[in-house]
């Protein structure tokens, strides 16, 4: 099957940056629905995201890539499979500095991976340059979930960053359809 | 999850008792939730908390993709969105110059009148604007 579109998703925590890599991607001005963040216990933001990021970027040989973001929080998780619907990958961003970073995996791994049957790409932001420790421990994690994907130190502020990771991710589709191909 | 209310008990029990007279005064009204732009309940005339919890963070969510095709369409401000079904209607509504900037969610069903509902709702917006920010 050949597509010149793609759809990806944008999951994670709040505050793990979403909506700012989405920003940083898009080629026109974003779909955002941002409003005034009143749970700073949380997340000391100012604004967070009630119900989707959109955005769209295109590449070279005519792709074009769909942008979507989740709200983070998990109030808000009736949104996810109205977002994830149809989807042909997930990048999930983690912030690396949040004590409760292994929690938030597993929450959005469970959500998002389907068992591994859709593509997956991890990018943790806030890490120290040298400190490969919480990528290593995000890696072990997954694999203890059955989940085989690339786990990626990214600050979602630098634009090649982001594209890193939605190219990391675009090559994770184009290998699962052709696992499916095989089959 | 945090639970947590964004305004002080004093203007909570303000708000509860707008949301009883828009019950009284209309017709048809089985839920209100007034709640944070961004999910909380502030309060509601749901007995189920849950429900009134889900309730507030789906109209949270209407609110801003409301307010994001009203820019997108150029019709910018949203005042309301209506949900309509044989069996009812949902009305979600933002609450004027609140803040924190709230939005009052009502569900009504078939016997309510759409026209007296949202005229009782625009009316208890007003009138919580006007007694929260005193």
């Amino acid at each position: 099957m050949t597509h010149d579109e793609f759809k990806i998703l944008f999951t994670g925590p709040m505050g793990a940056g979403k909506t700012t890599a989405i920003a940083q991607l898009s080629d026109d001005e974003c779909v955002s629905t941002d409003v005034v963040n009143t749970d700073l216990e949380q997340c000391n933001k100012e604004m967070t995201t009630a119900g989707l990021d959109y955005g769209y970027i295109s590449l070279a040989d005519g792709f074009g890539v769909r942008l979507y973001g989740t709200p983070g929080q998990e109030r808000f998780r009736f949104m996810w499979p109205i977002l994830a619907n149809n989807a042909a990958g997930v990048i999930l961003l983690l912030n690396g500095e949040h004590p409760d970073l292994e929690k938030h995996l597993a929450i959005y791994a469970d959500a998002f991976a389907n068992n591994g049957e859709t593509p997956l790409v991890v990018g943790i932001g806030r890490l120290a340059a040298n400190d490969f420790s919480c990528v290593d421990l995000v890696t072990e994690k997954l694999a203890n979930m059955g989940l085989f994907v690339p786990v990626i130190s990214v600050d979602v502020r630098e634009k090649e960053d982001v594209l890193l990771l939605v190219e990391t991710l675009l090559c994770q589709i184009e290998a699962h359809e052709m696992e499916l191909m095989e089959v | 999850m945090t639970n947590k209310n964004p305004l002080g008990q004093a203007a909570t029990e303000i708000a509860q008792q707008q949301l009883q007279k828009l019950r009284a005064a209309t017709t048809g009204i089985t839920s209100a939730v007034l709640l944070s732009s961004d999910g909380f309940e502030v309060t509601s005339l749901e007995t189920d908390k849950g429900k009134a919890s889900r309730l507030a963070a789906m109209g949270s969510s209407l609110a801003a993709i409301s307010s994001a095709i009203a820019k997108e369409a150029g019709i910018s401000e949203c005042r309301r969105l209506i949900v309509e079904s044989e069996e009812g209607v949902v009305a979600v509504m933002t609450v004027p110059d609140s803040s924190p900037p709230l939005v009052l969610a009502v569900v009504a069903n078939d016997a309510s009148r759409l026209g007296q509902l949202l005229w009782g709702a625009k009316h208890c917006c007003a009138a919580l604007s006007k007694k929260l920010n005193k």
